[in-house]
């Protein structure tokens, strides 16, 4: 381990911690190495590589916190940064510190080609190569950036129910950005897997066909129409239906957000709200998977929580406060950005499972309407459950075949009606990566879902009414 | 402020002959307050330091960080942005901005009555503004974040082409997002303030903001479609102005990745109307007297009576275009590498508020949300699509809310439809410091049944 602390110095900051009264105290300490590199127009712009490090000590008393960070991570700079996060609560102490167990965790995820240990001329040759098979697909790919990064971060988790976990998590990713243009028309493509593993990322997302992916989506779009605008049938390929499930439904099952009474789920566990063929879960037990964990950033070990069972509206996604707030168990979602930041509910791995439809059978099920490859960001209304994302590569289906691409669409709709009407769950599944944005902290989560039929979902686009 | 600077001294001081070396570090002290339910949900505070290194050895880049300010790990940082060069491609563009001694202060970013504020008033202004919007009563359900935050940063630059120089800003906010429901609709919105001090911040006129914004859009329905005038809130206004953005900066014109890169000393707006970014703009959020590799900062006009008249530059991309840096370079913090970014970007203020801009535009759909525009708009080809939520305006009144809409368009076209600029302009914090006042568009698409 990175960090020279032994059984004493984390009593004597947890001990210094609960001075103030809290209930609770918990140190979550982190030493992260991560590099990037960056090709763009054809030339290796930036190579980074770079060193954080830091403590976060917080304390609890009932639904009050306490927390303070330090970049100094000794025994007196801990301590320090204990006294000030334990000033917040103001009473005397009552609480002990139990004898510190270290856990074993129930998940581990296993890395078989170490990205550090990859020298900086292998990092070159990566991008180099994603570059040119992108640059290699059609004279109308104008520009492309390619960008490489892995981190690994080191973490240590203690608190004072006696809980004491370390683990590594390591990550890597290769994101290609294609623009394509021709007679003024500009289009841009886009693909980025990333998962929770070393370099053995590339058998299975080998950097060419990154590339060549990001600019075959540029420049299929150059032939776009406008997206028609209006009601009808989508039908979401796997995997890019994530995000819609990611938005409508994900953040609105994350505990914080129920509690604070902003949530269009709030108080409907047990009610039923989807089709009965919609299951969805988020899963942080997945191997290797970019949202994967052993412990959550509180040491909860990672477990898979079922949020949509046969569509009836099952168990939210919990942090230790939230658990204890709305009485439900601790579901392992409590994560953070660094240890700048205090842990919230957040999703890991959320997934909508395999049905038994053909996917083919499900595009030829469909006289006209729109089916969508790829998606965007999104954002959401929790309060209301509306929300909007995006679509970057969609096809108008007619006649049950797809047809021409369309572009400048994106899908309008709030969660509890969308969940309403999936009508057809496919036997296919794809996952996607990214980065999810909440309350200011970033933090790696994957998308995963089957070929989707929506019954009926507005389409916004420039198009005009679709007819 | 002297000890970070000595430290960077030092590392500039282990240059080798012919490499150029650039330290830059950042010396912060954050604190944050919720509050819920009338009492502290959590309360924050920390001290965040990094240094970051950036070497050109033949017109090769590399870079590197670290959070860990031994005198090892800063020696092992220096090695490492130097091995990282090797293996960059050498672009003579890329080199060091020139500096000759001490870099100027700009000493009104610090306001000593910062440092006397207690954190009892701190903990009590985040409790104040919950219960000014829970205390509103009816149809206000309840708030989703009531956060005090306040921060003193400290920048500090020095290199072997004579820079040398730091500064200190202290900042402080409040925000607050209000919940509220009616007959089964619900709606949220945000108040924000920002100044200088707590001192400076309006805990009532933030609440009454959150309450009104979340109150109108009760009962919102889809909207018939329709091709009208749209009037932006000044929220939704500073959102499209940081899509825009992303379109004048001189690498998005360098790469092709600008919907406007052919068309600089065209007209592309109405000549009323003049685009301005200042990073000396004291009452700007990304105020600062020198940007993130220490050029000084000034305005730069980028509108000029409806023509483009220029592109935001760092010192690369300047060069590249035989230019002068327009003091645009902007990290993320130590861990990255200068890139181009506005800092206080806005529209010059028109004469009318937004009553005679309400009255000018008769019937118009107003939009005071906009979702997905992350996702929605698209600054290399100009189009954009996104939701939207807000209300008709009707005979220059407020009149039935409208949910689950969409304007769509493109950036080119919504900026020549941009008749006027409220007078009500301020700044709210996004990618630098974007203006925000209402914008009166006209002949926009508003998708909705």
């Amino acid at each position: 381990m990175t960090f020279a602390l032994d059984d004493a110095d984390v009593r004597a900051v947890l001990t210094a911690a609960l001075g103030g009264g809290a209930d609770f105290a918990e140190v979550f300490a982190e030493a992260r190495r991560g590099r990037s590199l960056r090709l763009d127009d054809n030339k290796v712009e930036e190579l980074t590589s770079g060193r954080d490090c830091g403590a976060g000590v917080r304390v609890l008393r009932g639904r009050q916190t306490g927390y303070a960070y330090t970049n100094v991570l000794t025994r007196q700079g801990l301590v320090e940064a204990a006294k000030v996060a334990a000033a917040a609560i103001r009473g005397q102490a009552h609480t002990q510190v139990a004898d510190l167990r270290a856990a074993t965790p129930g998940v581990v995820h296993p890395v078989r080609r170490d990205p550090l240990a990859a020298d900086r001329p292998a990092l070159v040759d990566l991008v180099t190569r994603a570059n040119e098979a992108a640059r290699g697909v059609d004279a109308t790919v104008r520009q492309v950036t390619i960008r490489y990064s892995d981190s690994c971060q080191e973490v240590f988790i203690a608190n004072s129910d006696g809980h004491c976990s370390t683990e590594r998590r390591v990550r890597t990713r290769l994101v290609a950005h294609a623009v394509a243009a021709r007679n003024g028309n500009i289009q841009t493509g886009f693909e980025g897997p990333g998962d929770c593993v070393g370099h053995e990322l590339f058998d299975q997302h080998p950097p060419e066909q990154i590339g060549r992916l990001a600019a075959e989506r540029a420049v299929v779009m150059l032939d776009a129409v406008p997206a028609p605008a209006g009601e009808m049938t989508v039908v979401l390929a796997a995997g890019g239906g994530g995000v819609l499930f990611h938005e409508a439904c994900g953040h609105g099952m994350e505990a914080d957000i129920v509690a604070r009474d902003a949530s269009i789920y709030a108080g409907r566990r047990g009610e039923r709200l989807g089709t009965p063929i919609f299951t969805g879960v988020d899963d942080a037990t997945v191997p290797g998977g970019w949202g994967s964990f052993s412990f959550d950033d509180e040491g909860t070990p990672a477990q898979r929580t079922v949020l949509f069972e046969a569509g009836v509206c099952t168990d939210y996604m919990s942090d230790r406060i939230r658990a204890a707030q709305l009485g439900i168990p601790q579901t392992g979602n409590g994560r953070r950005q660094s240890y700048a930041h205090l842990p919230i509910p957040r999703m890991t791995n959320s997934f909508i499972l395999p049905g038994d439809a053909d996917p083919e059978e499900i595009i030829a099920s469909v006289d006209r309407g729109l089916y969508c490859k790829s998606l965007g960001g999104g954002q959401v209304d929790t309060t209301s459950g509306d929300f909007v994302f995006g679509i970057t590569e969609a096809y108008l289906i007619s006649g049950g075949e797809i047809t021409v691409p369309v572009r400048g669409a994106n899908l309008v709709g709030d969660g509890p009606t969308v969940l309403g009407r999936v009508d057809a769950v496919g036997g296919d599944f794809k996952t996607c990566q990214g980065i999810c944005g909440k309350e200011g902290q970033g933090v790696p989560v994957a998308f995963g879902t089957p070929t989707l039929r929506i019954s009926q979902i507005t389409v916004g686009g420039t198009g005009g009414a679709g007819s | 402020m002297s000890d970070l600077l000595d430290l960077l001294d030092r590392i500039v001081a282990r240059a080798q002959p012919g490499e150029a070396v650039e330290a830059y570090g950042i010396d912060e002290t954050d604190t944050t307050v919720r509050a819920d339910h009338g009492d502290v949900e959590s309360l924050s505070s920390a001290r965040t330091r990094g240094v970051g290194v950036r070497v050109i050895d033949g017109g090769r880049v590399g870079y590197a960080y670290t959070a860990d300010l031994s005198e090892p790990a800063l020696a092992e940082t220096l090695d490492e942005a130097r091995a990282n060069a090797r293996f960059a491609t050498p672009d003579e563009a890329n080199a060091l901005p020139q500096g000759s001694g001490p870099l100027p202060d700009l000493l009104e970013l610090w306001d000593p009555a910062f440092s006397d504020v207690a954190a009892e008033d701190k903990v009590a202004a985040a409790i104040a503004v919950e219960a000014a919007v829970r205390g509103a009563g009816p149809p206000v359900k309840g708030v989703e974040t009531a956060v005090y935050g306040d921060q003193v940063r400290t920048a500090a630059i020095a290199s072997t082409a004579g820079l040398r120089g730091a500064y200190r800003r202290c900042d402080a906010y409040i925000f607050v997002s209000a919940i509220a429901e009616r007959n089964g609709s619900s709606a949220s919105a945000t108040g924000l303030d920002l100044g200088r001090t707590l001192g400076s911040l309006n805990i009532e006129t933030i609440a009454a903001e959150a309450v009104e914004r979340a109150t109108r859009l009760l009962g919102g329905r889809k909207p018939s479609s329709a091709k009208i005038p749209v009037l932006l809130d000044p929220f939704t206004a500073a959102s499209f102005l940081g899509v825009l953005a992303g379109a004048l900066t001189g690498e998005a014109v360098q790469k092709g990745r600008s919907v406007f890169a052919e068309r600089l000393g065209e007209q592309i707006a109405g000549p009323h109307l003049q685009l301005v970014d200042d990073g000396a703009l004291v009452a700007g959020p990304a105020a600062a007297p020198w940007d993130a590799e220490g050029v000084v900062t000034g305005r730069t006009t980028l509108i000029e009576g409806g023509r483009l008249a220029g592109w935001l530059h760092n010192t690369y991309t300047a060069a590249k275009q035989g230019v002068a840096s327009t003091g645009n370079a902007r990290r993320a913090g130590f861990m990255s590498l200068p890139g181009v970014s506005p800092s206080n970007l806005y529209f010059v203020p028109g004469d009318d508020g937004p009553a005679e801009l309400f009255a000018r535009a008769g019937t118009a759909f107003y939009c005071q949300q906009v979702m997905g525009i992350h996702s929605g708009a698209n600054a290399i080809t100009g189009d954009f699509s996104v939701g939207a939520s807000g209300l008709m305006i009707r005979g220059g009144e407020f009149a039935e809310p409208v949910r689950e809409a969409v304007i769509a368009g493109t950036i080119p076209d919504m900026l020549s439809g941009l008749v006027a600029v409220g007078s009500d302009l301020r700044f709210l914090p996004a990618s630098g410091g974007m203006g925000a006042a209402t914008l009166l568009i006209e002949g926009m698409t508003l998708a909705g049944q």
